[in-house]
């Protein structure tokens, strides 16, 4: 790394960001034992938006969050959005307390992405409830009761399959960008 | 000119970040508004090399379906002279693709799976998707060589069926697993387990009468409307081919409603 001239640097380093990125993409719509419960994979790119928030500013966070969130989008539904969501984690992780309450380890990692996680289905429940409301469908109001039953089961499930995952995206990212910050 | 200069200033320590923000953020625009075409061919382009040549079991599966096929066809046959006597809309056997599912859905609410074919065989959205059992679900977004496909337990699908035997109608609505409700019309309908449920012509999405699957138990009490639990019979959660019919019951301009407007979610699959 110290041999490179600094642009090159900061190439590489946004190379390796947007491989990773394509990787959790391309990860997506995989399931193998290990990797689903109740029919739910874990939420790669919700991971990784954690792991790039937890040393950037909540703008940074934001940002990612609104990128990623878009290309789920197109790769599932694009409505109700899934940026919002992830968003809103790139923001609240980067607003933690880190040094104070929080230290830089798997566990903690683990229980921010768990945390993460079912702020992010909090957000896709709302959003598909104010769009039953808004459509003022007849049967909107067992619709809403299923959402939130719906919810329970997914919230559960997507926190711990991907806090689980985490230390899978997290380690070798954070090894990166540790790398890439010190030689700068 | 001390403007100027601040303004430069400022513009060399934040014009790259800006910039690169901006690419970031319009090439993921641009997959959201692709529906993920570029992610979704290069998952496709990787699984295809990752798959495994068939073995002998596939040879020997392969083999049984294609007995069966001739035996189906023999069926048809038979079937054609019944249908057109009836009028029902034919589903055309020549146009059907079988396309095998490279993956499943790539968020937590929405119950979806990738095929590898596309719109370069003659996908459409709105294309039926049916698997040995019976209907699996709707194509919901193409790409030239992927789909997406809606699946019958997705809870945002509803489809109009109707019971075999009795001709007792309702529509189905999807939970997860390999289970759906059926809500039916009738206050005291005649519906008992074992009995078959098919899609009934009311449905403006499906055909009539692809099997959905059997009725395994009913609840009369269930208000507003009595609930029966549905069996679905082809093996939703392990899925690995899948045959794609041409919907005859679609409208051109209303597919391409379809494609734009998701507003609501209910009614996706919104039957009937």
């Amino acid at each position: 790394m110290e041999t490179l001239s600094p642009s090159l640097r900061r190439v590489l380093d946004w190379m390796v960001t947007v491989t990773s990125v394509v990787i959790c993409a391309l990860v997506l719509p995989i399931r193998f034992a290990g990797i689903e419960l109740l029919g739910t994979g874990p939420n790669w790119f919700l991971i990784w938006v954690v792991a790039w928030s937890l040393k950037r500013s909540p703008l940074q966070g934001a940002l990612a969050g609104l990128c990623l969130g878009f290309i789920q989008d197109g790769m599932s539904m694009a409505q109700p959005t899934h940026a919002l969501g992830l968003a809103l984690a790139g923001v609240l992780t980067a607003r933690l307390q880190k040094q104070r309450y929080i230290q830089e380890d798997f566990i903690s990692v683990a229980m921010i992405v768990f945390a993460m996680a079912v702020i992010v289905e909090t957000t896709m429940a709302i959003q598909f409830s104010i769009q039953y409301l808004l459509d003022a469908v007849p049967k909107s109001y067992p619709l809403l009761t299923r959402t939130w039953l719906y919810h329970q089961q997914i919230a559960l499930s997507s926190a711990i399959l991907s806090s689980l995952w985490a230390p899978a995206i997290y380690y070798p990212l954070n090894r990166w960008w540790r790398l890439s910050q010190a030689t700068e | 000119m001390i403007n100027m200069y601040t303004f430069r200033r400022w513009w060399d320590l934040y014009g790259l970040r800006i910039g690169l923000v901006t690419i970031a953020l319009s090439v993921a625009w641009l997959i959201r508004e692709t529906n993920g075409l570029p992610v979704l061919e290069a998952y496709r382009w990787m699984a295809q090399s990752i798959q495994a040549a068939p073995s002998d079991a596939d040879v020997i599966e392969t083999a049984r379906i294609q007995e069966l096929q001739s035996q189906l066809q023999e069926m048809q046959q038979q079937n054609k002279q019944l249908r057109t006597l009836l009028d029902y809309p034919a589903l055309s056997a020549e146009e059907n693709v079988l396309a095998p599912v490279i993956g499943r859905s790539t968020d937590q609410w929405w119950h979806q799976i990738l095929l590898a074919q596309g719109s370069s065989v003659g996908i459409e959205v709105g294309d039926v998707v049916g698997s040995v059992g019976g209907l699996v679900g709707r194509v919901t977004h193409v790409t030239p060589n992927t789909s997406r496909v809606l699946l019958l337990t997705d809870p945002a699908s509803q489809v109009g069926a109707t019971v075999s035997r009795s001709r007792a109608m309702g529509y189905l609505r999807g939970q997860a697993g390999d289970l759906a409700v059926m809500v039916l019309f009738d206050k005291v309908p005649d519906i008992r387990p074992g009995d078959a449920v098919t899609t009934s012509h009311l449905s403006h999405l499906f055909p009539a009468g692809i099997p959905i699957g059997t009725v395994r138990s009913i609840d009369l009490a269930k208000s507003p409307a009595p609930e029966a639990l549905i069996e679905i019979s082809s093996p939703i959660s392990r899925l690995e081919w899948v045959v794609v019919h041409p919907n005859p019951k679609l409208i051109p301009s209303a597919a391409a409603n379809e494609t734009t407007d998701r507003s609501s979610a209910g009614m996706l699959n919104g039957d009937p």
